[in-house]
Order: structure tokens, then sequence, then C-alpha cells
């Protein structure tokens, strides 16, 4: 075999590897007009019922769709993904509910302390508010918080009491930074939150909670 | 010391104060600069190396220019530079295409330059968590050295990870057609397939069998190989028939590090570089040095994110800043993506950095390493989300997004 019959024969074969590499990645980055199109009939039918209501009844239905791609990415089939839309647009309706005409990134937030255990009436609080202020940090704070074991009245009350008496997003942010680095060294979850919540502005000031020996395992529920 | 050995040590120095992060775009680079001592009877002994190294990393593909030169009291012995293109395609059911082009250039004053075009495509088969395997193929074209045809070259690879080391063993072959002078045909009896003019074109191959290993534990890094050439002896010459050589390389900050090491490096027919043995103790400074894995594709496991952290970026935009260490790829997924990967692009040894738009309120944020498992951020708020996992609660503001 020649030189350059060989070079062609491997040059061939280069180019076919090249297209090998090549079709995946476009593949990849190709967007889908119609994500629901990748449900089967029956999720896509039931998803679109959905949407319809939420768009009825004033609702974003962003955070819904958000919903179904998420449940493209963790490869869930369609009955999985149209009982977490379906469950999504329960505590929309509910957050909307309870709050009244707010953004649709604070319902979507509510939404979130809600799937992650509040009760709706403990949402009521923050129906009332002052002009430009948003509630978005207390949200995400309060549903790490529950997330993390914190009992739900607990975390209720704490952030609350903080909203009302007009708590910043510093002040949010620190009190969940100190609670969540005192769960990561073992202190009980409510606990934690006990003792910061006296140490920040606006708490009750009184004595530091000690826990009892042998209750100082992290009891997060993570 | 005399001007060319002040001037490297200069530049060197220079990079010392390097120039902000965000005028750096993309690009990496590396300067080895050092003592070194190299012998293949022909070259002096006690002299610099100067070695640098450029990076512009996209998330599926990277353009390497890298470069040595060994320059002694007077002028530059040997230099080598060589410009690299590599394509990677996502991975799909552990499995990935890999494209790499080369172009190469080798300069010794001993003799003319010799030139090098190589493309390889490779498949790389991921084992989770534990190991990998690729197997490939290309052509090389070499000129003005004694190779008169392209080389064909086939290689295969296995790789895995033991105590936090990763151990890789490949074996690459080339064959190509060789031209030798007539007293070399004689003395070495081989047959000649085309005789002209006391000189004949043969084939030759050779096969290299090569074991590495790579090793990283905070600050230091240890690298090591060895391996063995196969080939008759007219295709391999003595001092290339084994070989093995380490280095150590222990950073002081994200751009200084001491390196040491030494040994044997084989020869490279194709691009005209002779073996060479070496001991050096030098100091590496990099701007953003890149990881040395000895794995060349990504491959899934399990990394902590040591932080996370948004900043404000021009044009309305935000920057996730992450720093993990010992990784080769970190995405984002979220809300705000549609769920989709997106790849931060690498600034420093263990920084990775993404800039893009984010609109206000609060978003849900996962992150993983080498494709690994979605994780939440270190360092945020955090929840579970609807399907089994955990998501990172990322707030944007009104002011912070203005």
């Amino acid at each position: 075999m020649t030189p350059f019959r060989r070079f062609r024969r491997t040059a061939a074969a280069l180019v076919g590897g090249g297209a090998l590499v090549a079709l995946p990645a476009f593949g990849a980055t190709a967007q889908d007009p119609d994500p629901l199109s990748r449900l089967d009939a029956n999720s896509r039918f039931a998803i679109e019922l959905i949407i319809d209501s939420a768009n009825t009844a004033g609702l974003p239905t962003r955070p819904l769709m958000s919903k179904v791609l998420e449940g493209f990415s963790h490869k869930a089939d369609g009955r999985r993904i149209t009982a977490v839309v379906r469950t999504e647009f329960g505590y929309l309706k509910t957050a909307h509910a309870t709050l009244g005409g707010v953004s649709e990134e604070e319902l979507a937030a509510a939404a979130a302390v809600l799937e992650a255990g509040a009760k709706p009436s403990q949402l009521a609080a923050f129906r009332v508010r002052q002009k430009g202020r948003s509630d978005l940090e207390a949200f995400t704070d309060w549903a790490d918080l529950l997330t993390r074991g914190v009992p739900r009245d607990d975390a209720s009350s704490a952030i609350t009491k903080l909203w009302q008496d007009g708590a910043d997003d510093a002040t949010f942010h620190n009190l969940w930074r100190s609670v969540q680095t005192d769960i990561l060294q073992g202190l009980n979850p409510g606990t934690a939150l006990q003792n910061r919540v006296r140490e920040t502005p606006g708490g009750p000031a009184t004595r530091k909670v000690t826990p009892p020996e042998g209750q100082q395992e992290n009891q997060s529920s993570r | 010391m005399n001007e060319r050995k002040v001037t490297i040590l200069a530049v060197c120095t220079a990079l010392l104060v390097p120039a902000p992060r965000a005028l750096a775009a993309q690009l990496v680079s590396t300067l080895q600069a050092g003592s070194y001592t190299v012998s293949d009877g022909v070259l002096p002994e006690s002299m610099l190396r100067l070695a640098p190294d450029f990076h512009f990393d996209l998330p599926h593909a990277s353009i390497t220019a890298r470069g040595s030169a060994f320059v002694s009291e007077q002028q530059v012995q040997v230099a080598d530079g060589i410009v690299s293109g590599t394509f990677t395609s996502p991975t799909v059911y552990g499995v990935r295409a890999e494209m790499i082009g080369n172009a190469s250039r080798a300069v010794d004053d001993r003799s003319l330059g010799t030139d090098q075009v190589d493309v390889q495509t490779r498949i790389h088969v991921l084992f989770h968590q534990r190991g990998g395997m690729w197997f490939g193929g290309g052509v090389a074209r070499p000129w003005r050295v004694a190779v008169v045809s392209s080389a064909d070259i086939a290689a295969a690879g296995i790789w895995t990870t033991l105590a936090g080391a990763t151990v890789t063993a490949t074996f690459t072959n080339f064959s190509f057609t060789k031209t030798a002078a007539g007293d070399t045909v004689a003395a070495a009896s081989v047959s000649c397939a085309a005789p002209s003019d006391g000189a004949c074109e043969r084939q030759s191959h050779f096969g290299d069998l090569e074991g590495v290993l790579h090793w990283e534990g905070g600050p230091l890094e240890l690298d090591a190989q060895t391996g063995y050439r196969f080939g008759n002896a007219y295709d391999v010459t003595p001092d290339s028939r084994r070989w093995s050589s380490a280095t150590a390389t222990i950073w002081l900050n994200d751009r200084i590090a001491v390196v040491g090491g030494g040994g044997r490096q084989p020869a490279l027919p194709l691009r005209g570089l002779p073996a060479r043995s070496f001991g050096m103790a030098g100091l590496e400074l990099a701007y953003s040095p890149s990881s040395r894995s000895a794995v060349p594709v990504s491959f899934p496991r399990t990394v902590l994110v040591k932080s996370f952290e948004l900043h404000a970026a021009p044009q309305g935009m935000e920057k996730i800043v992450i720093r993990v260490g010992g990784v080769e790829t970190v995405d984002v997924m979220g809300d705000f993506s549609d769920w989709s990967p997106l790849t931060l692009v690498r600034r420093g040894r263990d920084l990775w950095e993404l800039s893009m738009p984010l609109s206000p309120g609060m978003h849900q944020i996962t992150v993983r390493t080498d494709g690994g498992p979605w994780m939440a951020p270190p360092g945020m708020p955090t929840m579970h989300d609807s399907y089994g996992g955990d998501v990172g609660l990322l707030v944007i503001d009104n002011r912070s997004n203005q």
C-alpha cells in the first residue's frame, strides 16, 4: 500500500470518527421547542390541563414547566413528572390564596416553603408587608431550616417573628448560617435555632439552651 | 550570569505579578524555569529550561500551545513547540469520543528543524467512579526526519484509581516507512524495499508500553512513568528501549510551585527529538495552572466542592465562582438553565467560573464534577427537590441584578 493510499484510508477513518464526536455534541446543544413532546400522551395531556388551570387561576406557569424539565434531567417517567407538577400546582395555588397578589418569584419561593413542610397558615404573616420589601431570603432560609430538621412550628415562629420585627435579608441569612453551622457540628436542629434566634437582633435575650448529654447528634432529616 | 539567563529570570519574575484574572479571558499559562542537567552525549550540562503552556478551554473543546527550550550559556540548544486542539463529545451511557489534532515543530541546533502534524480519534469507555479504557488511532505526517511516509498510530489504554492515585497503562504502536543509508542497511541486515542511491526505504514499526502514575494530595503532586519500547534493533535505539522518570510538585500557593524530578525520556523519532536523561530542580510559576491529570478524559466521581460564590459581573450578568480541585469538568444546572447542564470554565488550579444572566428571584441550583452525581452547592440554603435529590437555593434580588 502506498503512503498516499494509506493516508487516504486513515483520513477517511478520522473523518468518520470526527462525525462520531461532533454529532452528539450538536444534539446536546439543540433546543427543544416543545419540551412536553418528550412526554407520553397521557402525561402530556394531564400536564397541559394543569397548566391551563394555572393560567385560568392567574398563577405563573414557569415553575410548573421548570418541574417538567427538572424531571427530564432526573430521567423521571411521565407519571412521576405529572405527580410532581400537580403537587407544585397545589402549592402555588395555596401560596396565592394565602399571600394574595405577590410576584411570580415570591409565589415560587412560598411554594418551596410549603414543599419543605410549612403549613399554609404559617405563611399568612407574610401577606402584609412594607412596599418594596422582599420575602425571598426569609422564605429561602425557612425552607432550608425545615429541610435540616428544625421543627415546623419552631421554624415558623422564628422566621415570622423576625419578619414582623422588620429584619433585613442579612439578618435572615446570618441566622441561617449560624444555625446550619451548629447543626453541622452536631447540635439538635431545634436547639440550634432557639439558641441563635435569641442572639439575633430583635429576638428575646435569654439564657442559651444547652442540649442534654447524648443529644449532640445531628438529628437533621438530611 | 549571562544576559539570556537574566532575561528568562526576568520573565519568570514578571509572571509573579500577573494581570487581573479578568484580562486573562480563558487563557491559562504555565512557565517553568530551573536548573537542568541534560545528557545525551552532545548537549552541555547546567541549562535552563523554559516551558510556556497556554490553554484555551471551551465546554467540549480546548486548544493548547506548549513548548520547551533548553538554553545553554550562549543560545537555544533544543526547542520544541506543539499546538493541540481537542474536541470531546458529551458522555452517553459511559461512552465518550475524543478527537485530537496536533501540529508541532522541533528545532535542534545540531540539525534542521522538524515538523509534524497528526490527528487522532479515541473512544473512551468510562466505568463509574472506578476507571475506564480507550482505544483509537490516527495518522501523523512528519517532515524533515528520516521518515518518508505518514505514520499510522494505533493506541489503547486503561486506567483506574487506587488509593487516591490514578494509574494508567497505554500501548501505542507506530508504523511508517523509513529511509536508511546503505551502510546502516548492511550493518543491520535489514531488507530493502526500494533501494536507490545507496539508501533504501523499509517498513518500520515500534510499540510503546507505558505506565503512568498521578497522585494529588493537598499541595503535593506526584507523577511517575515508566515504559518499554518494542521493536527490532534497527527501529529502536538502545537509549530508548526502557525509560522511567518521576516528578514531584509542591504548590506553595495558587501560582508558585517547587518542582523536582529526574529520569529518562525516550526518543521521539517522528518528531526528531533525541532521548534525554534529566535531573532538574526548579520553580514553576503559573498564572492559572491546569490540572495534570493522568486521565485524558473526564470520568464520573464524587468530589466535594470547596466553595461556591456568586459575584455581580458586568452587563447585568452574574458570575458563579466554584473552587474544587482535581477534576476535569464542573457543571451547574438549575431552573435558570431549564435544567440543562452548563459547563464552567477553568480559571485556575481549583478555580472555575461561569458568567450568565440570572433573573431576580429564588433559583434552584445543583452542581456536579466530572459528570458525577448532582449535589447542592456548599454555603447556601438547601432543600430536597421533588425528585429525590438536593438543590441549593440561590436568591437574586433586584439590587444585585442591577
